[in-house]
């Protein structure tokens, strides 16, 4: 058996032609930004980034135009992940389409229920127990915390730092143990239904969320330090990528994206669901708009959260965590919108129905696919490094920009 | 505040609203004619009664007889939040001016209904496959875009038409499998 040769790049038959930068065919511009994104001036050249980057927090390729170290534009080029679960949601009836939607952001899964659900709700004019309505605040709270310490280690590691990412985990995993005691599940829970939530809060649950808030505080702060502090990392993110507040407004930003930029929009105050009128919080904004902003926004958005779990636990009523329903669902026709304010924005389902059992349509919205689209106006004029720095401040989740 | 909303509306947009305003929940909703959606959304977005500056959503629907595009506003001075909606698109050849002129951030939305429904968005700079791959053909969100389960129950009886590149010269019209003309 002859072991076969693997080609050598000094072959002309598979050596690259000098002049150009493309490692595929050039793509054909189709429109008028692109071709003019296409269009290389003197002393530019593309850079192919993605689309298996470890700073792209999941499957995206970065095209960017650069002159030397700096970078002219980018086009970011998506369905790296797309699954198509607007689709299968439509052809799935309405308790099955809320598990399609929980790998759309896997760090935060409960918000892409809490969306579809509070949407269907309304299509079906179903009261949710207050009880499950505090439960459902809780593990919300909780989603919250975990997918924001861990955009802390994110943010630090593609920053260049690794000690934060294991610190980070260490919150993380706790509050994703203690959620699979609750769920069964570590990562996409499944856990609410329509009309409550899947099962009563448990005993193991409990004991680990009370031994974590005993501590939870002083964890987070210590965490905190180890980054607020940081000079380089300070000095990396202050005044890089400043998003204004009247080009957020107009580019649909939401979430601490948006608050980092002196908005003060939320929409568990704005535009209040469950429980949250009753319970007691700020909405901390920054007027910067840089990256360092987003980054201590979210921060201070755990300590926040922590306080509501603390009011939560206290305030908790007894009795059941499910409306009464019957098995098979089917509303009447109309059209419905239900949101509610992740850790990254405005998760958004859209759900129409013709009265079947199924949805008739099905839309989701993603804050991570609208705040992709900043990257490019964010990072003009930058150093290449510094595009990580943007896009990680902006927290995308990849699967739920492709849905 | 909400009944507000709709008197502001119904004074503002009289004659222009397809079907009388509709509030349920937080949700205020508006149905306008194709011709008068830049100019409502306009109106809406710069008009210092209403302030809808922010858009929450835009996305395509296919009912199964025609296209709609549908924006979610949300206002910044009252906290508002009304859903518009643009019936009446061709399903051949559905075009509708692009809102990218007032909100930059509905480009990427707009290339998703593009790529998903195959609408046009006249005056969206970058008007292409966002999900799908350059040289796919098909729209997969329409509603005669089959699924591999499908072709049980389909009409077409075993016929799968998704990924088909191009149509067939002897291919009849697509079969909708679901239509929903009340929506």
């Amino acid at each position: 058996m002859t072991q076969q040769m693997r080609p050598s790049l000094d072959d002309p038959r598979v050596a690259i032609p000098a002049d150009s930068t493309w490692y595929e065919p050039a793509p054909i511009p189709q429109t008028e930004r692109q071709a003019e994104f296409l269009t290389l001036r003197e002393g530019e050249m593309f850079v192919n980034m993605g689309p298996q980057h470890p700073s792209t927090h999941g499957v995206l390729r970065v095209i960017i135009k650069v002159n030397g170290e700096k970078v002219v534009d980018l086009d970011p080029v998506l369905g790296y992940l797309h699954r198509g679960v607007e689709k299968l949601c439509e052809n799935a009836d309405y308790h099955q389409a809320i598990c399609y939607t929980d790998p759309l952001e896997y760090v935060s899964s409960l918000f892409c229920e809490a969306a579809p659900v509070a949407a269907f709700e309304k299509l079906m004019d179903v009261d949710v127990p207050r009880r499950a309505q505090y439960i459902r605040v809780l593990t919300m709270e909780l989603n919250r915390i975990a997918s924001h310490t861990l955009f802390q280690g994110w943010m630090a590691l593609d920053l260049g730092g690794i000690t934060p990412i294991l610190w980070a985990f260490i919150e993380r995993d706790e509050i994703v143990d203690m959620l699979a005691a609750l769920t069964g599940q570590k990562l996409l829970y499944n856990y609410y239904r329509i009309g409550g939530v899947n099962g009563d809060l448990n005993h193991e649950f409990m004991s680990r969320l009370g031994t974590w808030m005993s501590r939870a505080a002083a964890q987070i702060d210590s965490n905190l330090a180890l980054i607020n502090e940081n000079e380089i990392f300070v000095r990396r993110t202050r005044g890089l990528g400043v998003l204004d507040a009247k080009t957020a407004l107009k580019m649909g930003v939401t979430g601490p994206n948006l608050r980092a930029s002196g908005v003060p929009f939320d929409l568990r105050r704005d535009r209040p669901y469950l429980v949250y009128p009753e319970l007691e919080f700020d909405v901390p904004t920054r007027d910067e708009g840089d990256s360092l902003a987003r980054y201590l926004v979210r921060m201070d958005e755990i300590k926040q959260s922590i306080r509501i779990i603390d009011q939560v636990l206290h305030e908790m009523p007894d009795g059941p965590v499910m409306a009464k329903l019957p098995r098979l669902l089917r509303p009447r026709p109309g059209r419905a919108f239900g949101a509610v304010e992740g850790p990254r924005g405005v998760y958004g389902t859209y759900a129409i129905s013709d009265g079947t059992d199924q949805p008739f349509r099905m839309r989701i919205h993603d804050p991570s696919f609208v705040h992709l689209q900043l990257v490019g106006p964010l990072t003009k004029g930058n150093l290449i490094a510094d595009t990580m720095a943007v896009m990680a401040s902006l927290d995308p989740v990849m699967g739920g920009v492709d849905k | 505040m909400d009944r507000r909303l709709a008197a502001l509306l119904q004074e503002k947009f009289g004659e222009r609203l397809l079907a009388p305003v509709r509030q349920r929940y937080d949700e205020s909703e508006i149905r306008v004619a194709l011709k008068d959606a830049t100019d409502t959304l306009r109106t809406l977005h710069d008009d210092p009664a209403f302030r809808f500056e922010m858009l929450i959503d835009l996305c395509g629907v296919d009912t199964g007889e025609e296209m709609q595009v549908v924006y979610h506003l949300s206002s910044s001075t009252s906290g508002d939040w009304l859903r518009v909606i643009v019936p009446g698109l061709d399903r051949t050849a559905p075009r509708i001016a692009s809102a990218t002129f007032m909100w930059p951030g509905a480009e990427w939305m707009e290339r998703e209904a593009y790529d998903m429904f195959g609408i046009t968005f006249e005056g969206n700079r970058d008007l292409r496959r966002i999900y799908m791959p350059d040289d796919y053909r098909s729209y997969p969100l329409r509603k005669d875009f089959y699924l591999a389960d499908d072709a049980s129950r389909s009409p077409a009886a075993g016929v799968r038409n998704m990924e088909r590149a191009g149509t067939p010269a002897d291919a009849t019209a697509a079969t909708v499998l679901r239509k929903s003309p009340g929506v």
